[in-house]
């Protein structure tokens, strides 16, 4: 590396500076704050005392809704998770195909996607409705009828049924996530089969391989790199999770409806537990960053080369 | 076989097509309708401006004619079977009166009582607003009674200058950190990129006392100028704050596009008597438009819909950005059933993102390729 000229030094400090400072003091700093914080005891106005572990202690005792947010969290994540990118998966796997009017198909099932979170919400809401426009009820009421004259047996739903109460809620919200997240995770796994060589699957079907086996052993090795990424990419947004439970609990979530970052906003804002709330955060980022690793030191490890 | 595959490939996907589709038309539908047709006709279409009324309900001229008769004849003198469809029409509308409401089955036994009743409901029918509104009804309402004009124009104004400010700061940083190697370059990447990593509620309890104290500061250095700082609620704070939280994303973005361009261009400009600034501004920045250009979208999307961070550092009402005042606006409208207002609210807050979404589709599918093959 050459000397750098004045000028050129001067240059680089120039450029990097405003995204440093910015960065360092509404990101990285705040973290390192929270982090300090999770071992205080702290109701934000006065003194803040030290207290070690006792905040970590109390997520784990207490009344353990720390415990139930996470599972409810980790609920989330199993369910609607697996099912967004098993649904994900196939449709990519179809889309790959020659298939007149994919690109079609593709936008369409972004378009989810692009829409803010508040407003999936909103839309949900209205359609889990349990007024008389409430698509949803209406329609399982179509079933039930339609089950009542063919005699099959259904179980009695009592219609309209109140998804969104919120002892329901996170079992509603599961199709609203694989509703909304499909078409992201589709259009990732769509770009990773691109990269797929068609020789393989030439290959392949000169052999005799059905469909099914040509996914299992071509498609579904040669796609785990960006298997995992999309795992993760899930669990990370599925452990923040926060936006559609706060509008369908009207800002006001409890024990069967909590998740970590609904828990940690009202430790915040309406119990003024900064220690508890900022532990919540920091077990979230570990969780976070303790996944993330592992998943892509397997991949490393086990990686295919063809 | 093959034909049946087909057939089946097709009919997952435009399953799925429907299910995805449907619900946005079916808002799209309802926010043209009125709130009291919710209530008469579930599944009717909307009114559209001089459209055929829906199924039971009344006419504002035959609410008139009713009142008009009431008044200058005596109710037994109306046809009978005019006051019997009367009678049954507004007992459908009316919900909240239970003498109203038993008007339609009391009629055949007296009806002496019946004319004191059906004047009331009469009057009461036509005070109310009309329940056939044109077709943009909604829209006025949300737009202007409900503020999403002032929320439209904070999230445009917010996320404009958010944006610009992220793509200005985070090409500089990532042109710098791409082409010019020095003691550290790598580990000041990592340094940016690592906030990828961090959750936004680690942040909120932090950032907000953080900004109190700047504010503090802030005004009063500022105090001799008769100025005042402000950070929580006001735009400038959460600009700042977007600013900050789109860096990590954009600069790991930029930093592979720079890296991505050929280097003697750069020499060759310097040989040219350009200096580093002009090489930048005028040979570089026009080159990465295109990566320019998807972290753009990505970051339009993301702040655009941001919710939590709004959330927490705007207060005042007029303020607030879409997505916060779609929240709280739904929360108002459930109370008072406004249903109409919560579709028409839906679509302004998701028809911008869509718009921009259709136009430039292709230069997200394509950074989302470049992540995922990259990555």
């Amino acid at each position: 590396m050459s000397a750098r000229s004045k000028e050129e030094r001067r240059f680089i400090i120039v450029f990097l500076a405003p995204a440093f400072i910015l960065f360092t003091t509404f990101v990285f700093l705040p973290a390192m704050r929270a982090l300090l914080y999770s071992f205080q005891k702290w109701d934000g106005l006065g003194t803040p005392e030290w207290v070690g572990l006792a905040n970590f202690v109390r997520l784990l005792r207490d009344d353990n809704i720390f415990l139930v947010a996470l599972g409810h969290n980790l609920l989330l994540f199993g369910i609607a998770g697996g099912l967004t990118i098993a649904l994900s998966l196939f449709f990519a796997s179809l889309l790959s195909q020659k298939i007149r009017g994919a690109s079609l198909f593709r936008i369409v099932f972004f378009f989810p996607n692009v829409i803010a979170m508040v407003a999936v919400a909103l839309l949900w809401i209205l359609l889990y409705s349990t007024t008389d426009f409430g698509v949803i009820n209406a329609l399982l009421g179509r079933v039930e009828s339609a089950a009542v004259v063919v005699g099959l047996p259904l179980p009695d739903l009592d219609l309209p049924f109140p998804f969104l109460q919120s002892k329901y809620l996170i079992a509603s919200i599961i199709p609203m996530i694989v509703w909304s997240a499909t078409g992201f995770y589709m259009v990732l796994f769509l770009a990773g089969m691109g990269g797929i060589p068609k020789s393989y699957y030439e290959a392949a079907r000169l052999e005799g391989a059905t469909a099914w086996q040509q996914f299992w052993h071509i498609t579904f090795p040669l796609l785990r790199e960006i298997l995992v990424v999309a795992v993760v990419f899930m669990m990370i947004s599925l452990m923040k999770y926060f936006d559609p439970i706060w509008v369908m609990e009207n800002e006001a979530p409890n024990r069967e409806s909590h998740v970590l970052a609904t828990l940690l906003y009202q430790k915040v804002f309406t119990e003024y537990d900064m220690g508890y709330a900022s532990a919540v955060a920091v077990l979230l980022f570990l969780i976070v960053l303790g996944a993330s690793a592992f998943s892509f030191a397997w991949s490393r490890k086990e990686r295919i080369e063809y | 076989m093959e034909r049946a595959r087909k057939i089946l490939i097709y009919g997952f996907l435009i399953g799925w097509l429907f299910a995805v589709a449907l619900p946005m038309g079916w808002v799209l539908l309802n926010s043209l309708r009125s709130s009291q047709e919710f209530v008469q006709n579930p599944f009717g279409m909307p009114w559209l401006i001089g459209g055929i009324p829906a199924d039971g309900l009344l006419e504002h001229d035959e609410i008139e004619e009713a009142l008009r008769l009431s008044e200058v004849t005596p109710l037994d003198s109306i046809p009978h079977k005019k006051l019997a469809w009367l009678a049954e029409h507004f007992e459908e509308i009316d919900t909240d009166n239970n003498g109203a409401l038993n008007a339609g089955t009391e009629f055949g036994d007296s009806p002496s009582t019946l004319d004191a009743k059906m004047i009331a409901i009469i009057e009461k029918a036509a005070s109310r607003p009309l329940a056939r509104s044109n077709a943009v009804e909604n829209y006025r309402k949300a737009w202007v009674e409900s503020h999403f004009s002032r929320f439209f124009f904070n999230s445009l104004w917010v996320t404009f200058w958010s944006l610009l400010g992220t793509l200005s700061l985070a090409s500089m940083a990532a042109y710098v950190l791409a082409r010019f190697e020095f003691r550290g370059s790598h580990v000041l990447f990592l340094f940016f990129v690592s906030g990828m990593m961090i959750p936004a509620q680690l942040l909120l309890t932090p950032v907000f006392f953080e900004f109190s104290w700047f504010s503090e500061v802030g005004t009063q250095l500022l105090q001799p100028f008769g100025l005042r700082f402000q950070l929580y609620d006001s735009h400038f704070g959460l600009i700042i704050l977007y600013i900050a939280l789109s860096l990590p994303f954009t600069i790991l973005v930029l930093t592979g596009f720079f890296k991505s361009l050929p280097g003697a261009l750069r020499e060759a400009a310097i040989l040219d008597g350009c200096n580093e600034y002009r090489v930048f501004w005028h040979v570089m920045l026009p080159l990465a438009k295109p990566g320019l250009i998807t972290a753009g979208i990505f970051n339009f999307l993301g702040i655009w819909n941001e919710y939590i961070f709004a959330l927490v550092f705007v207060n005042t009402p007029e303020l607030k950005t879409l997505p916060l005042g779609l929240a709280s606006v739904s929360i108002q409208a459930q109370y008072k059933t406004d249903f109409g207002l919560m579709f028409a609210g839906l679509v302004i807050v998701v028809v911008p993102t869509l718009l921009v979404y259709v136009l430039l589709q292709r230069r997200l599918t394509e950074g989302i390729t470049m992540g995922a093959l990259k990555g």
